[in-house]
C-alpha cells in the first residue's frame, strides 16, 4: 500500500516538474530586482505593519505558512515550532504543549493569548478542559516565545507563551467563503469578511464544524485489569460540534473585539478517569470581549494603551467515569460537574522613547478571576449510592471562589554602547490568595556582525496554584491545599541568529532551566509544593530558499529534563524532535508541501515502569491550487501518509497501558472562494 | 423618434468619451501574481469601467489578442511586465504605456511611456537626507549598459538635494568588486552613503552583496537600496513599489493620452509611487535615532 502511494506521488511530481520546466520565462528577473527573493514579495505586497505591534518573539508563523502545510487546527501548526511538541491528555485528548521538556497533564505552564489577552481558566489553570481544537482560518499569525516571560506577561508565561493574532480588515479585504471535508466525517464551513462600514474597519468571522473524530483502538484501560467489564478494547471518542465566531471593529484610536467559541457534544477522549466513556458528553463555551484604546502619540515620544477585557468560560460535563457494573454501580460511576467562570481585566501600558539610548515600557493592571458558580451531581458521594443526586450544596467537587490580582511592571532597553543592548524588566504581581511574586528578566543583545546577532537571556516565571489545587474537595484523586505558593521556573538562554547568505537563515538556541516548588499531589492526594526539575537542551532552525520555486526548512530540538526528587528523566517529553518541510511551487499557481515530523526518545515518568514508548515519524503532504478561475482556491492534504502507528504517552502509572493512539492516515479537501 | 435619435447620439458620445483602455498583464504564479493584481486594481480605481483586461501566458499565441484589441477599438494599451509587452505590438492607431519592468533599451522605450520599477533617485535622496541629515555624498557603482538613463536622473536629483553623486562604472563582476574597493577607500562614513541600484552586474547577490554588506557594517557606512529585499539583509532603507498607486499613475498616463490625443511617448520614467522599508538594527548600528520617524515607515526589519 505504502509503495503504491510513493509511486503515485513520485509520478505526479515528475509530471508536475516536466510541466513546470516549460515555465515562466524571465518575467521574474525584473521583479526579483525590485523585491529580492520570492519570500520578500509576499511581505512587501502585504498589509502595512504597525510598529507598535512588533513584539520580541522567537518564532512567528504566518497565515501563509498555516495554509501551506494544510493545517486545519492550531495544534498542527504548533507541532512545527522548534522546541514545542504537542502531546495528548487522555481527558478529551486535550493538547499538552510540551515546551523544552516541561510536560504536565493539565499543561497550565503554557500561557495562551488571543490578541495579547489570556484565555486561561482558573479551575485547572489551562485553556479549558473542553478545548475541542481551535480552527486556523481566522488566524493572521501566531507568535511563540519559548522560556519564561512572566516579567512582561505575568502568570503562566512559564515554559512558553503562544499569542494568536486574529485577522483584521488589513488581512481580509472582502469576503471569503470556505468549506473543508475529510476523514472521520470531519466537515467545516466558514465565512469571513473585512471591509469598511459606517466609518469603522470591520472584520467578522463565523465557522461551524463537526467531526466524529479518529476512532483508533484503545486495547485496555483503567478497568481492564479489574474483574469488572470495560469498554476497552474500544475506540477513542473524539467527536464534537464546534462554532467559532469573531468580530473586530476599529475606528481611530478605538478597537472593540468579541469572540465566541462553543464546543457541543464533545466526547471524552480516552476518559476522564482513563476508562473509556463512549456515552460521556461535554459542553463548553468561551466568550471574550475587549475594548482597547491606543494613542501612539499621546505626548511626544509616548505611546499609551488602555484596555478592558472580559472573558467567560463554562464547562459542563456529563460523564460516566467508570462503566456500568463497576464496583456494583449498575449504571456505572456517574459524575456531572458543571462550572462557570468570569474574568475581568484592566490594563494601562505605556512606551516612552524620549530618552537617548533608552526605550522604556511600563504598565499596571488589575484582574478579577471568579469561579462564580458550580453545579454538581453524581451517584457516588452521597447515599443512596448508585443514584444520581444533586450534591452542589452538600458535597460538591469545589465551591465558588475568586481571586484578585494587581500588578505593575517596568522594562528598559538600554543601548549602552555601540551594538550592545541590555534589556532589564521586572514585574510584581499581588495575588489576594497567596500574596506577592516578583519576576525579573534580563537580555543582553550583541549585534555581532552584519549578519549575526547574539543574545544572552535570563528570565524567571511563575505559575500560580489553580483553584483545583487550592480548593478541590470531595475528589478522591486530587484534594486542594489552600496553603500553596506558585511554582517557579528560572532559565538562562544563549541564542544566535545568523544569515550566512541571502537564501539561508540559521538560528541556534541553547538553554538551561530549573523549576522549583512544583505543584504535585502527595501520597494522600493533597497538592503540595513538592517537586523540582531541571533541564537543558538546544534548538537549531534552518530556512533555505534553494531556488525560486523550492524552499526547504526545518528544525531540530534536543532536551534532557531531570526530576530532581528521583534524579531520573522527568518523562514523556521527546529528547529529540526533528521537523523538516519542503515547499515547492512547481507550476504557476500550484504549491506542493511535504513535511516530516520525527518524535524520538521519550522516557517514562519516574513512577512508570512500562517500557519506553516507541518513536514515530509521520509524513504529510498538501497540494494547493491558488486563483483557480480567478477567485477559487482548493487544497488536498493527506496527513500521516504512510499510516504510521503514532502514540503519545498516557500518564503514569499507565492506566491506559498501550498509550494514546494518534490519527491514522487522513485526507482532507478544502475549497475557498473569494467574493 | 426624436427621443430615440437623442438617445443614440448620447450613447455614441458616451462611447467616444469612454474609449476602452486595454490592460495586458502576465498570467504568472504567486507571489508575483499579486503584484500585477494590485497594479491592475490601481488602474481600475483610476480609469473605471473602461478598462478591458487580458491575462497572457508566456509563449502564448497572441493573434486572438490582437484581433480583440482591434475589435475593441482600444487606442491605448497598458502593458505590464515583459510578458505583457511582448504580447502587444502597437500599431500607429494605438499608444502604449508600460509598467512592471525595470528597464528597457532606449531603442525599445522610444515612442512608449514606461514607468520603471526603479525608484526615482530624487525620492531615494530625499529619504536619505531625512534619515541621515549629515549625508553629503552618495557613492554608487553601476553598469552603464542598463542604468545610464537612471544615473543621468540621479546626477540632477543629487544636485537638487545638495548632495554630490560619485558614480563608478563597472561592466562585470570583477570590475564591480574593484570599484567598490575604490569607493570604500574614498568613503567617509560620517558624510557618505552607498546606493545599491537595481543592477544585476554591480549588485550581484552571491559575492558582491555579502562583501558590500560586511565592509559597510565594519566601516559603519550607510547603504540604501532600490531593492526591497536588501533591507532584510542589512541596508538602512529601501524604496519599493506601491503597486496600487503605480496602477493609478499608469492609468493617468493612459487617460492623458486619450484626452490629448498625443501618442508621443515619454520614454523611461522612474518609479514615484513608492513605500519605504527600514532596518532599525542597522540604523542603531549607524547611530541614527529613528524613534521619532517610525510611524512614517511602511515596513521595519528585523521582523517581529
Amino acid at each position: 500500500m505504502n509503495r503504491t502511494i510513493v509511486r503515485t506521488v513520485a509520478a505526479a511530481l515528475a509530471v508536475a516538474w516536466a510541466t513546470a520546466c516549460a515555465g515562466q520565462g524571465d518575467e521574474e528577473e525584473d521583479l526579483a530586482l525590485a523585491y529580492g527573493d520570492k519570500s520578500f514579495v509576499t511581505i512587501a505586497s502585504g498589509a502595512r505593519q504597525p510598529i507598535a505591534r512588533a513584539p520580541a518573539v522567537a518564532t512567528v508563523v504566518t497565515a501563509e505558512d498555516i495554509a501551506a502545510i494544510g493545517a486545519a487546527d492550531l495544534d498542527e501548526v504548533l507541532e512545527t515550532v522548534p522546541g514545542i511538541h504537542v502531546s495528548r491528555s487522555p481527558i478529551g485528548y486535550n493538547p499538552i504543549y510540551t515546551i523544552r521538556g516541561i510536560h504536565t497533564q493539565f499543561n497550565p505552564q503554557v500561557l495562551m493569548l488571543v490578541n495579547g489577552i489570556p484565555i486561561t481558566g482558573v479551575f485547572v489553570g489551562n485553556r479549558s478542559q473542553i478545548w475541542g481544537g481551535m480552527p486556523v482560518e481566522n488566524i493572521a499569525r501566531i507568535e511563540v516565545i519559548r522560556g519564561p516571560g512572566s516579567a512582561l506577561y505575568g502568570a503562566d508565561a512559564f515554559s512558553g507563551v503562544i499569542n494568536i493574532i486574529t485577522k483584521t480588515v488589513a488581512d481580509l479585504n472582502g469576503t471569503q467563503l470556505g468549506v473543508r471535508a475529510g476523514s472521520f466525517k470531519s466537515r467545516d464551513a466558514w465565512v469571513q469578511h473585512g471591509g469598511k462600514w459606517g466609518g469603522f474597519d470591520v472584520a467578522a468571522y463565523l465557522q461551524v464544524g463537526a467531526t466524529d473524530g479518529q476512532r483508533q483502538n484503545i486495547a485496555a484501560d483503567a478497568v481492564s485489569p479489574t474483574p469488572f467489564s470495560s469498554f476497552a478494547p474500544g475506540p477513542v471518542n473524539l467527536g464534537r460540534d464546534a462554532i467559532d465566531a469573531r468580530l473586530d471593529l476599529a475606528r481611530d484610536k478605538w478597537r472593540l473585539r468579541a469572540g465566541y467559541q462553543q464546543r457541543a457534544n464533545a466526547s471524552t477522549g480516552a476518559g476522564v478517569a482513563s476508562a473509556l466513556d463512549p456515552k460521556g458528553s461535554n459542553f463548553g463555551e468561551r466568550i471574550s470581549t475587549d475594548l482597547t484604546w491606543q494613542d501612539t502619540n499621546f505626548a511626544p515620544d509616548l505611546d499609551v494603551t488602555a484596555q478592558a477585557s472580559y472573558f467567560y468560560i463554562t464547562e459542563q460535563s456529563d460523564l460516566t467515569l467508570y462503566p456500568p457494573g463497576y464496583l456494583g454501580f449498575p449504571d456505572g460511576v456517574i459524575g456531572n460537574p458543571y462550572k462557570w467562570e468570569r474574568h475581568l481585566r484592566f490594563n494601562l501600558s505605556a512606551a516612552y522613547s524620549g530618552l537617548q539610548s533608552h526605550k522604556l515600557r511600563f504598565g499596571a493592571g488589575t484582574q478579577g478571576d471568579n469561579l462564580y458558580r458550580i453545579k454538581d451531581s453524581n451517584n457516588y458521594t452521597l447515599p443512596p449510592l448508585g443514584t444520581v443526586v444533586d450534591v452542589t450544596d452538600a458535597a460538591p467537587f469545589i465551591r465558588p471562589h475568586s481571586r484578585r490580582i494587581n500588578y505593575v511592571y517596568a522594562q528598559d532597553e538600554w543601548a549602552f554602547t555601540k551594538d550592545w543592548y541590555l534589556t532589564a524588566g521586572v514585574r510584581q504581581d499581588h495575588y489576594s490568595d497567596f500574596g506577592n511574586t516578583i519576576n525579573p528578566r534580563l537580555a543582553l543583545v550583541w549585534e555581532t556582525a552584519y549578519n549575526l546577532t547574539s543574545k544572552l537571556l535570563y528570565g524567571r516565571a511563575f505559575r500560580p496554584p489553580s483553584f483545583a489545587e487550592l480548593y478541590n474537595i470531595n475528589n478522591p484523586v486530587l484534594l486542594g491545599n489552600p496553603n500553596l505558593k506558585p511554582e517557579t521556573n528560572e532559565s538562562v538562554e544563549l541564542a544566535f541568529a545568523w544569515q550566512p547568505a541571502s537564501t539561508l537563515q540559521a538560528n541556534l538556541n541553547l538553554f538551561r532551566y530549573r523549576m522549583k516548588d512544583i505543584l504535585r499531589p502527595d501520597a494522600s492526594f493533597t497538592v503540595q509544593n513538592a517537586g523540582q526539575q531541571r533541564g537543558q537542551g538546544l534548538e537549531i532552525e534552518l530556512v533555505w530558499e534553494a531556488s525560486r520555486s523550492l524552499r526547504l526548512s526545518g528544525n531540530y530540538a534536543q532536551q534532557r529534563s531531570i526530576d530532581e526528587v528521583t534524579n531520573q528523566d522527568a518523562g514523556n517529553a521527546p529528547r529529540h524532535h526533528v521537523y523538516a518541510r519542503a515547499d515547492w511551487r512547481f507550476m504557476p499557481g500550484w504549491a506542493l508541501n511535504a513535511q516530516v515530523n520525527h518524535v524520538a526518545d521519550r522516557s517514562r515518568e519516574p513512577s512508570d515502569i512500562r517500557p519506553v514508548i516507541q518513536d514515530y515519524r509521520t509524513v504529510d503532504i498538501t497540494l494547493r491550487k491558488q486563483k483557480w478561475k480567478n477567485d477559487w482556491d482548493f487544497a488536498f492534504s493527506v496527513r500521516n501518509l504512510f499510516d504510521v502507528d503514532a502514540r503519545e504517552p498516557s500518564p503514569a502509572p499507565g492506566l491506559i497501558p498501550n498509550d494514546l493512539p494518534l490519527a491514522p492516515r487522513e485526507w482532507r479537501f478544502e475549497l475557498r472562494h473569494q467574493l | 423618434m426624436l427621443l430615440g435619435a437623442v438617445l443614440l447620439l448620447v450613447m455614441a458620445l458616451a462611447r467616444g468619451a469612454e474609449a476602452p483602455i486595454a490592460v495586458v498583464y502576465p498570467e504568472i504564479g504567486e507571489p508575483y501574481r499579486a503584484i500585477f493584481e494590485k497594479i491592475v486594481e490601481g488602474i481600475e480605481d483610476r480609469a473605471g469601467p473602461r478598462v478591458v483586461k487580458y491575462a497572457v501566458k508566456p509563449n502564448a499565441d497572441n493573434a486572438e489578442l490582437k484581433t480583440d484589441l482591434r475589435r475593441q477599438e482600444a487606442r491605448v494599451v497598458i502593458a505590464l511586465g515583459r510578458q505583457g509587452m511582448k504580447a502587444v505590438v502597437p500599431d500607429r492607431s494605438m499608444a502604449m504605456v508600460v509598467g512592471g519592468v525595470v528597464t528597457l533599451p532606449e531603442s525599445e522605450a522610444r515612442g512608449l511611456s514606461v514607468i520603471s520599477l526603479s525608484p526615482d533617485p530624487s525620492l531615494l535622496f530625499a529619504r536619505l537626507k531625512v534619515l541621515m541629515p549629515a549625508a553629503k555624498r552618495v557613492l554608487v557603482v553601476y553598469d552603464p549598459r542598463s542604468n545610464a538613463w537612471l544615473m543621468r536622473l540621479a546626477k540632477e536629483a543629487a544636485r537638487a538635494k545638495g548632495l554630490e553623486l560619485v558614480a563608478y562604472e563597472a561592466q562585470d563582476l570583477r570590475g564591480a568588486m574593484q570599484q567598490y574597493q575604490a569607493a570604500f577607500a574614498a568613503a567617509d562614513s560620517r558624510t557618505d552613503a552607498l546606493w545599491l541600484p537595481q543592477d544585476i552586474t554591480t549588485v550581484e547577490e552571491g559575492s558582491v552583496l555579502p562583501m558590500v554588506l560586511q565592509e559597510s557594517w565594519n566601516r559603519s557606512l550607510a547603504i540604501f537600496s532600490s531593492s526591497f529585499g536588501h533591507v532584510r539583509r542589512g541596508v538602512l532603507f529601501a524604496l519599493y513599489p506601491d503597486n496600487v498607486e503605480l496602477g493609478k499613475s499608469l492609468a493617468g498616463l493612459a487617460l492623458g493620452i486619450l484626452s490629448s490625443g498625443n501618442h508621443g511617448g515619454q520614454g523611461m520614467m522612474p518609479l514615484r509611487d513608492v513605500r519605504i522599508a527600514v532596518n532599525l538594527r542597522t540604523a542603531q548600528h549607524l547611530g541614527l535615532d529613528l524613534s521619532r520617524q517610525q510611524q512614517g515607515f511602511d515596513l521595519v526589519f528585523p521582523e517581529p
